[in-house]
């Protein structure tokens, strides 16, 4: 896992109160904690108690994490812990038989993936977000699903449908560019999503 | 950075990390911004450490259904945080509970809704509230003597 300095600034600045950091935690790995959730297929009641149940510990750890930068790592483990838990009771109160035991069994590699990705996108969302705002409209537009055609892209964003190609290249330079980005290596390689 | 990626595997990345972040609806996200709330309240998480209900899984095999559904009607919890515990009795329409070490104060029931139930704690640390949320709730048991603590959310 790589060593993301934004993540350490962001932990530190929520542990001293700071509401907008705090968002920004959230807005970065509740994408983590919801997809390993729905990798324990858990109902939407639950995933909100698992939800609930990780923010207020994570609130309560702010201050208290040895390695912040290992976060996204706590959160996975933290989070399936309570999906466990979650199981735990649905199967209490289910009939005998109604719950699949394989689905209390998420293997780690998947949930190291799931950490892996939700870094990589988390990055790739900041950096995105960083760049100007022509950019961010063209590869908006680039990325939308399902996506637009150049000839929507040149009425909306009034650019001739012949400079899409060139400025698409221009922005994505910018992209891989980009500092935010410059933690992501071979791992990250290596686990691009097949189905992109 | 991924300096080798080509514009096609950039967009495929940027593509899948959108539709992540899509994939997570508001109120997910909502309620995790919410939580930052409990920031500056000095409660202290406690814990869940027992529930007698995976007890039940581990002895049903061998226990009569008889055994069984006379044991399923008392569900006891035990939440232990560093300075005290809570222990629940949960029947079907009342919690009965008692902090550990004993000593007075409040308990609050705070149902995932908003609601809140507020009961007296008394000498011995019992407390008895009615009636329990049918949803998720948690309880924030303060002491007089100055302990905040705040249980897990939970069901049962």
């Amino acid at each position: 896992m790589r060593d993301d300095p934004s993540v350490i600034a962001l932990v530190t600045r929520a542990a001293n109160s700071d509401q907008d950091a705090w968002n920004e935690i959230i807005e970065r790995y509740a994408p983590l904690v919801w997809s390993i959730c729905t990798r324990y297929q858990l109902k939407n009641q639950d995933i909100e108690d698992v939800g609930q149940t990780v923010w207020l510990l994570l609130v309560e750890q702010l201050g208290k994490l040895r390695e912040p930068a290992a976060l996204p790592g706590w959160l996975a483990t933290t989070t399936q812990r309570e999906c466990l838990r979650a199981l735990t009771a649905a199967r209490r109160t289910a009939d005998a038989g109604t719950l699949d035991d394989a689905l209390a069994v998420v293997d780690a590699a998947v949930i190291e993936q799931e950490i892996l990705a939700a870094e990589r996108n988390a990055a790739l969302r900041t950096a995105l977000g960083e760049l100007p705002l022509r950019c961010r409209q063209l590869l908006a537009m680039l990325i939308s699903d399902p996506p637009s055609s150049y000839t929507e892209i040149s009425a909306t964003l009034r650019i001739p449908i012949g400079s899409i190609g060139p400025q698409r290249a221009r922005c994505l330079e910018r992209l891989r560019r980009s500092s935010t980005l410059d933690g992501l290596g071979a791992d990250e390689l290596r686990n691009e999503p097949s189905g992109r | 950075m991924p300096e080798d990626w080509d514009d096609e595997r950039l967009l495929g990345a940027l593509r899948e990390a959108s539709r992540a972040r899509h994939d997570v609806p508001p109120w997910f996200t909502q309620a995790g911004q919410s939580a930052y709330a409990w920031h500056d309240i000095d409660a202290q998480l406690a814990q869940l450490s027992y529930d007698s209900s995976h007890d039940l899984d581990l002895e049903g095999v061998v226990r009569s259904a008889s055994t069984r559904s006379e044991r399923a009607t008392i569900h006891a919890l035990t939440f232990t945080s560093a300075r005290l515990s809570i222990e629940l009795e949960v029947s079907t329409d009342s919690l009965i509970g008692q902090i550990i070490p004993p000593r007075r104060g409040t308990i609050e029931q705070q149902a995932s809704d908003g609601e809140t139930i507020t009961a007296p704690i008394d000498d011995i640390g019992c407390f008895y509230i009615q009636p329990v949320p049918a949803g998720s709730f948690r309880l924030r048991c303060r002491t007089e003597d100055g302990i905040d603590v705040v249980t897990n959310w939970f069901t049962v």
